[in-house]
């Protein structure tokens, strides 16, 4: 499931109404396109509407380059034992984002972190697989 | 899913003459928090209504909390958005759908162009304060004999109106500001708490999708304290702009935890939208 669509279930969840996206992602970032980024998180900026993450991205030339990726607001954490200090542990992961679609370098949405253990946040919805998080049809 | 979209924005184009061409209008925090709230607490409404020492019902408290938990564990150590979880399913409880505010024809155009822009237009999506009635019921209510405190730990940030209960009339000051929450003043008619509210700014919306106003709403607020529970309700009455007034209603059910602080807003937003796709607001 695309993350436009998880997020207009999630629209339709939160208001128990049909509206359209909670958050137009597509206004801003492009969910057809999804960038894989190989490195580890440097900082979390936990702001409403949505935290920041920021990942130190490392190529294949050891050239690190720092991308700024928008995901969920703080509220959705609340209570959930996901916490902003085990999103910054620092550990080496993988992300799949969306990129800007502006243009804008190391601009994008992040869609799921999975770490070396193999263990993952997927604060995206599905984009990344299916797997549990995929919204409901309704 | 997409033909979902479809039908509902089919059925809202089709509404009647009078009333704003928009999606279901999302006022305050998302309606269904407040009823899976209530389901969590099912006989909060029969407990006993506590009352303060002068005699008025007690509306101390933090009443209601944004959505939490929307985010679960899989295994050991992952977690994932699952809203299919969080919310309990297809029989998870649904608010009602609001009433929609009835604007004048001549103003139709108006809201569908916002509504429209919203991206651009809404100031809650780049952290500007939605103001009154677009903040919603109070989350935390603080009591004293001489003024009620409104605490918001709202998406835009904390929020707060102090409501003065001793008589205070409207500012007369010719030049006092209109503001995001206005000139509030409050009384009790019986064992309800009625805030009166004036000096609205017009730059903040009654709800999202472009439900504009003028400088002419007036809005009223009443709250009843039913056992672990408020009745609330709040009228908009914009002479200018309305048909005829708007009346929201919410149940509110006491919480047994802290308001917590809102994280700082801070719009990353404005600049990289490349369009003007909808941007639903969870307020």
């Amino acid at each position: 499931m695309k993350t436009k669509e998880y997020v207009l279930a999630a629209a339709l969840l939160l208001s128990g109404l049909p509206l359209v996206a909670h958050h137009a992602v597509s206004a801003e970032f492009d969910d057809k396109k999804i960038v894989t980024l190989k490195g580890v998180i440097s900082k979390v900026d936990w702001v409403n509407p949505h935290i920041f993450v920021y990942f130190d991205a490392k190529d294949e030339n050891g050239k690190v380059t720092t991308w700024r990726l928008q995901s969920v607001p703080p509220m959705f954490f609340k209570g959930s034992g996901l916490t902003r200090e085990k999103l910054s542990d620092g550990s080496d992961a993988t992300v799949t984002v969306y990129p800007a679609k502006d243009g804008t370098e190391g601009f994008g949405f992040l869609v799921k972190l999975t770490y070396a253990d193999g263990h993952f946040y997927n604060l995206g919805g599905g984009a990344a697989g299916p797997g549990p998080g995929a919204a409901p049809a309704k | 899913m997409r033909f979902t979209l479809t039908i509902g924005l089919t059925s809202f184009a089709l509404c009647a003459f009078g009333q704003a061409p928009t999606q279901a209008t999302n006022y305050g925090p998302p309606a269904t928090s407040y009823v899976m709230e209530a389901a969590k607490y099912p006989d909060a409404a029969k407990k006993p209504t506590p009352h303060t020492a002068d005699g008025h019902p007690d509306l101390n408290g933090v009443w209601h909390h944004y959505f939490g938990n929307l985010i679960a564990p899989v295994g050991d150590k992952s977690f994932t958005l699952d809203f299919r979880k969080s919310f309990g399913g297809a029989n998870a409880p649904r608010a009602t759908p609001d009433p929609e505010p009835q604007y004048k024809p001549e103003y139709l155009a108006k809201v569908k162009m916002l509504s429209e822009n919203q991206v651009k237009e809404d100031g809650t999506l780049h952290c500007r304060p939605p103001g009154v009635p677009r903040i919603g019921p109070p989350q935390q209510i603080v009591m004293t004999p001489k003024q009620a405190v409104f605490l918001y730990a709202d998406i835009t940030g904390n929020q707060w109106r102090v409501i003065p209960l001793d008589g205070h009339s409207h500012s007369t000051d010719p030049d006092a500001d209109f503001t995001a929450d206005g000139d509030s003043v409050g009384h009790w008619e019986g064992d309800t708490l009625v805030v009166d509210v004036t000096r609205l700014g017009d730059d903040t919306w009654l709800a999202d999708n472009g439900l504009f106003h003028s400088l002419k709403l007036h809005v009223t607020e009443r709250l009843r304290r039913v056992g672990d529970t408020i009745q609330y309700q709040m009228t908009a009455e914009d002479p200018k702009v309305l048909a005829q007034p708007w009346t929201i209603t919410r149940t509110l059910t006491l919480q047994f935890d802290t308001l917590g602080e809102a994280p700082a807003c801070v719009d990353n937003d404005a600049g990289h939208y490349v369009n003007s796709e909808h941007h639903d607001n969870g307020r």
